[in-house]
């Protein structure tokens, strides 16, 4: 019998043969398939955790101690040079298939009961399975040609599950504007691909460090030109994993469905970025000035996120930009050449911030019974407060969340943060500096969050808020009208959502509560499995002594947080709006429009381009066309001749060309 | 319609014997199936007024379906049996005397060059039948123009005499003139007339050269192609020939800034006009570059192949640019046609066995994918009947499915990977910016420029789809049309041309291990020409090192897989 790594290559093949299945059904018998909802659910969530299944036989082998499987055939061929595809299967990506197939199958049973009532059900199931097909072949990629190809596959997932309800306008905009941002990051990504492939022939990552580092010691390739195609290379995670100034996309694909937000842009696509820089860790390791490239990106990136999280009033948002935050960690710990303290980060973020957006949608689901399907309104917390109350289950789930992305022990989120930041402590200390005030105001914005939609009372039922916000979106009173008419369908408080909703929230809080602890400073079963030398090497140089003070240290900034969070939001007793808002307009409006980057990109480059594109236009059918239309009139030598030409009797003129062709063949034949 | 199924064991056999005198078929091998191919639909077309049809086009089109099928049939037999993928050389080869004193034969063959472009020929025409279903003006003349058109372009591509070339390149102007001209949107004549004065005026060059190029050094002048690849010529001869031709074919690919046809030709035409303009009409002058200016003129090549890449860059991102601006989605389509044609100058022009073969497969994948999109633009006017943008708006949420193709159509465009355009782009890029053959600052700019025509094209076709499809529904559009979905008919259309775009992105070789030999034999024969020494390889010696290296040691740990794959 084959062993699981070898047949890894199912992985992402079932989703996708799922995903075909259903999507030629759709094309070709669209009715009958968009009726067969739950059967059609039923068979991709099969599929999906058959993939995971496969993939606990990959981990448990690895776990094992079973070394890395690598399968590859010849793809393309010219020359002398071949192309390689293939799979390979090793500690990391055992981890990350893990990961990837287990968020995906509880996001599908949480989808379905979050688009029970959707025309497009069926359309978005095959989108995920299509998405999970393409992120698990991406992790099992052998090379950095094979990721770009799964690399842009996800993204064109990304794509399609933005624009999901395509009748939107924003999310339109939002999902072109994902594409286009991330093509940016692909941009760097290809040429530093084709560079890397130049200086070494290799599209492998192990070879590509190795003959890189070779190729500067013999000269042959310059020191700034090896770190230039790294740093083209790390453009792509820049983008896909929403680092500064790249990030643009992210908190405008939340106009997505909240299940695509959990598992794409939260737990899983956008921690592909952070996935490569780890796999790309042969190769940048001997550059350190790649390796402080990336920790400084990384570091802007975590206080961007948190500072504008500060200020959202959307539930999605403010998540989202503490999504990037996050990520923003993560990429810090691959600067800081600490990939392990990365890939935790990773793995107990995309646990603990998919509750946390499973939860959100727990929490929209149940306003829009209240406010109408209306995202301006349903996602606003200016509109909730008081939620615990009708939805405990959501309401504790989310508390978890809370607690362990805030990094109290022995929850998930302290352990890998505060791995983070001890290495960072290390190497780059003034990082540390600001990753550890972050870490105090992450406390702070995701209490912030919780109590805003959580407790106090309930504000959903408040017209006046309502056509304040409507009117604040540019959605004049039509929309408001719109509501009303159905308003008699709508509750006068939201509800508990069902259990295919809440069963995912509470089978990912344990491993959001105890995930942590299998990565412990002083006994990492993590690190041992992904590089046992590095792990045993930690837990002997591990001393209290060192840990104690850095990890009291997170742990007290943390509970500040949270103390300035109950104290502002929950008691009241401190009014930051005039405190701080007040007295501090400038930060405050810098904050509230996003460090203005949003309106440099549309200034920018979007209407740069724009005009660029129009200009060209004009000279194209003024200039070149012009010279051209001008040419025809001077041959014709008149009008008269033009007005021949446009009533349509040029087959004449065709028939003189043949004239003349013939009788130059004659006249060649006569004189040959 | 039974009738007309009835006419064609006759009609072929007809064809066959009108093309093979006194040669009876001795085994599958010995049939003629070139000249079948080319003189089949031609033959079949002249009987279009005998078919009985009441005017409206019904039996015509069962008729030119079935012809067109026919001659797919025959490409795809003579591809099967008369083919070798591993020979570089001509095969298939027929040759008759025709002209004897003027060096005119009728000579036909197909190597790796031409094979592939004869192949989408006759399955992109056979399409354009299916997808010319509707036209109910003048069908006889236009199934005759069509049937005309495909034996005219695989003549072309299968033919190795020069003159007979030239003769089959301007007699496939006249139908595509004629369509134009009668089935065009409003300003069709114009659009026309730009056309074949912009054609004949660049084919007049082909003429000069070809005449040239036959009478060099005296003796019976030859026009076979054979013949002037023995010839040696001068540099200063090449240059100019070269020149000359490039311009020529420069016309046709088109090269900016000699493409101000393209855009107003398929803007005025019909569907499957389009179709065959996009998708076979260009090929040909990629075809004849590589034919003429690489195979012939290999030393005028290595002088003038920079310029090539740079024209190539320019395509790419000047048109690109333009179709970003363009508000009519018929042009933005075809300008985006040219954008892709961009990398098929710069695959010509690298020099690398990789690149070369880039560039043949971009012509194949853009044949089919540019024939989906306009068939796309197309059905999508038979029911918005407008092309602006701006008038159309939230058409999704009654053509599903017809938006389902387009945005697999688009992405394809836009090179995702798992299409054909990826492979192709990828091989260009990969060809291009390890070829020896450029000096290393050089290959950076072009590199990176051309990379930015993938930043681009997502630009246009995305914001092309968001504002067709996404978004409120346009009050005043839905309104005044009928907005139906997809009808099978379409829906087969685009499946069979998606068929071959996904199974190439799946797995190129199906594809490139057809022309392989050819463009190998053809790129060593470039590097021999390139006279200039290397010169010191820029860095990356590792490329340079013996195969084993080259490869990631576990290609060699897993023979089995490989073994059975190949």
């Amino acid at each position: 019998m084959p062993s699981a790594a070898e047949l890894a290559w199912l992985i992402p093949v079932l989703p996708l043969a799922g995903a075909c299945l259903v999507g030629l059904g759709l094309i070709s018998f669209n009715r009958t398939i968009n009726r067969l909802r739950k059967p059609v659910a039923l068979l991709l969530i099969t599929c999906v955790g058959a993939a995971a299944a496969l993939s606990y036989g990959v981990l448990a082998e690895q776990l094992a101690g079973a070394g890395p499987t690598e399968v590859l055939f010849n793809w393309a061929s010219a020359g002398s040079f071949n192309l390689q595809m293939g799979f390979r299967v090793d500690a990391l990506g055992a981890v990350m298939l893990s990961l990837v197939t287990t968020i995906a199958v509880l996001v599908m049973v949480y989808s379905d009961g979050y688009m029970a009532h959707d025309k497009g059900y069926v359309r978005f199931f095959t989108y995920l399975a299509l998405f999970s097909s393409s992120m698990l072949g991406l992790v099992i990629s052998p090379n950095l040609l094979e990721i770009y190809v799964f690399w842009e596959l996800v993204g064109m997932c990304s794509y399609l599950l933005v624009g999901f309800w395509y009748d939107r306008d924003g999310a339109a905009n939002a999902a072109q504007k994902a594409f286009v941002v991330n093509r940016v990051g692909d941009f760097g990504l290809l040429l530093g691909i084709l560079g890397l492939f130049w200086a070494t022939g290799s599209f492998g990552f192990e070879e590509i460090g190795a003959r890189l580092t070779e190729a500067v010691a013999a000269g042959s390739v310059s020191n700034g030109a090896a770190v230039l195609l790294c740093l083209l290379v790390f453009m792509g995670p820049m983008a896909k994993s929403a680092q500064f100034p790249l990030h643009v996309w992210l908190p405008d694909a939340m106009e997505g469905p909240t299940p695509i937000s959990a598992l794409i842009h939260a737990a899983t696509m956008v921690a592909a970025g952070v996935f490569l820089v780890a796999r790309l860790q042969p190769v940048y390791v001997p550059f350190p000035e790649v390796q402080t490239v990336i920790a400084v990106v990384g570091t802007i990136t975590l206080v961007l996120g948190a500072s504008i999280a500060l200020t959202q009033q959307d539930l999605k948002k403010g998540l989202a930009y503490s999504t990037v935050s996050q990520l923003g960690y993560m990429m810090l710990a691959m600067g800081c050449g600490a990939p392990v303290a990365g890939m935790f980060h990773l793995v107990t973020h995309a646990f603990f911030k998919a509750m946390l957006f499973l939860g959100s949608g727990s929490v929209i689901h149940a306003m829009e019974e209240v406010v109408g399907h209306e995202p301006v309104l349903a996602q606003d917390m200016r509109l909730m407060g008081g939620l615990r109350r009708y939805m405990p289950v959501t309401a504790t789930t989310f508390f978890i969340g809370c607690v362990a992305i805030s990094g109290i022990p022995p929850l998930a989120g302290f352990w890998s943060k505060d791995e983070i930041l001890g290495v960072a402590f290390g190497q780059f200390p003034l990082l540390w500096v600001a990753g550890f005030a972050t870490a105090g105001l992450t406390a702070f914005y995701m209490f912030r969050l919780y109590f805003l939609t959580f407790e106090g009372s309930f504000r959903g039922t408040d017209k006046a808020v309502q056509a304040q916000l409507l009117a604040a979106a540019g959605k004049g009173s039509g929309s408001a009208e719109h509501g009303d008419e159905h308003g008699h369908a709508h509750a006068e408080h939201p509800h508990e959502s069902g259990w295919q909703m809440a069963a995912p929230l509470v089978v990912l809080a344990v491993p959001s509560v105890l995930i942590g602890l299998l990565g412990t400073p002083w006994n990492s079963r993590f690190a041992a499995l992904l590089d046992p030398r590095e792990a045993a090497e930690a837990a002997e140089h591990f001393s209290w002594g060192e840990f104690l003070p850095l990890a009291g240290a997170s742990v007290g900034i943390s509970l500040l947080g949270i103390g300035v969070a109950v104290l502002a939001y929950a008691l009241h007793k401190l009014d930051l709006a005039t405190a701080v808002a007040g007295r501090f307009p400038a930060v405050n409006a810098f904050l509230a429009n996003k460090w203005y980057l949003d309106a440099i990109n549309e200034k920018l480059f979007v209407q740069g381009s724009r005009k660029l594109a129009r200009q060209v236009l004009e000279v194209d059918s003024k200039v070149v066309d012009g010279v051209v239309n001008l040419t025809g009139l001077v041959t014709l030598g008149s009008g008269e001749g033009l007005k021949y030409f446009e009533t349509g009797r040029a087959q004449f003129y065709a028939l003189i060309v043949f004239g003349g062709v013939i009788a130059l063949v004659v006249l060649f034949g006569v004189l040959g | 319609m039974f009738f007309d199924f009835a006419v064609f064991p006759a009609v072929a056999s007809l064809a066959a014997a009108s093309a093979a005198p006194g040669a009876a078929p001795a085994s599958a091998a010995d049939f003629p199936w070139l000249s079948a191919s080319i003189l089949f639909p031609i033959a079949a077309a002249l009987l279009i007024p005998f078919v009985p049809d009441k005017g409206d086009g019904k039996q015509v089109r069962w008729f030119a379906l079935g012809v067109s099928l026919i001659t797919f049939l025959l490409t795809v037999g003579g591809y099967l049996n008369g083919y070798d993928p591993s020979v570089e050389g001509l095969q298939l080869v027929e040759r008759w005397q025709w002209l004897p004193n003027l060096g005119l034969a009728w000579s036909v063959g197909a190597d790796g060059l031409s094979m592939p472009l004869i192949l989408l020929t006759s399955f992109i025409t056979s399409l354009a039948a299916l997808a010319a279903w509707p036209v109910s003006f003048k069908p006889r003349l236009f199934y005759f123009l069509l049937l005309a058109m495909d034996g005219g372009q695989i003549a072309v591509f299968a033919v190795q005499d020069m003159l007979l070339f030239f003769l089959a390149w301007e007699l496939e102007l006249l139908p595509v003139y004629l369509l134009l001209a009668i089935w065009g949107a409003k300003k069709r004549q114009y659009a026309a007339t730009k056309f074949i004065l912009y054609t004949a005026g660049g084919s007049v060059f082909i003429l000069l050269a070809a005449l040239a190029m036959a009478f060099y050094g005296g003796g019976t002048p030859s026009f076979e192609f054979t013949a002037l690849m023995a010839k040696e010529f001068p540099l200063k001869f090449q240059l100019l020939a070269y020149a000359g031709l490039l311009i020529a074919f420069g016309v046709k690919l088109p090269i900016v800034p000699l493409h101000t046809w393209l855009p107003d030709a398929h803007g005025e035409a019909t569907a499957p006009v389009h179709m065959l303009l996009a998708g076979i009409l260009l090929k040909m002058g990629g075809y004849a570059l590589l034919r003429f200016n690489v195979q012939l003129l290999p030393e005028a090549h290595a002088q003038f192949a920079p310029l090539l890449v740079v024209l190539g860059v320019v395509n790419i991102i000047y048109a690109a640019l333009t179709s970003f601006a363009q508000r009519n989605l018929k042009r933005k389509i075809a300008y985006s046609s040219i954008s892709h044609m961009g990398f098929v100058l710069i695959g010509i022009g690298s020099f690398s066995a990789l690149g070369t073969s880039g560039a043949m497969l971009q012509m194949v994948s853009h044949g089919l994918i540019g024939a989906s999109l306009f068939f796309l633009v197309g059905a999508t006017y038979d029911r918005t009947h407008t092309l602006q943008l701006d008038e159309m708006g939230g058409v999704g949420q009654k053509m599903r499915k017809m938006f389902a193709l387009w945005t697999i159509c688009s992405l394809a465009s836009l090179a995702l990977p798992g299409m054909s355009g990826f492979v192709s782009e990828l091989m260009v890029f990969v060809g291009f910016a390890t070829s020896e053959a450029y000096a290393l600052s050089f290959r950076i700019v072009m590199a990176v420029l051309a990379a930015v025509g993938v930043i681009l094209t997502p630009i246009y076709l995305l914001s092309m789809l968001r504002e067709i499809f996404f978004g409120k529904e346009n009050a005043e559009l839905a309104s005044h049309t009928h907005l139906v979905d997809a009808e099978p008919r379409e829906i087969y259309v685009i499946s069979c041309l998606l068929v071959p775009i996904i199974g190439i992105g799946l797995y190129p070789r199906l594809v490139t291990d057809s022309y392989r030999a050819s463009i190998e034999a053809l790129v060593q024969r470039e590097l021999t020409a390139l006279d200039r020494p290397l010169g010191n390889p820029p860095g990356g010696l590792i490329r340079r090192s013996p195969l084993g290296e080259l490869l990631p040691p576990a290609l060699l740990q897993a023979p089995a897989l490989t073994a059975a794959v190949a």
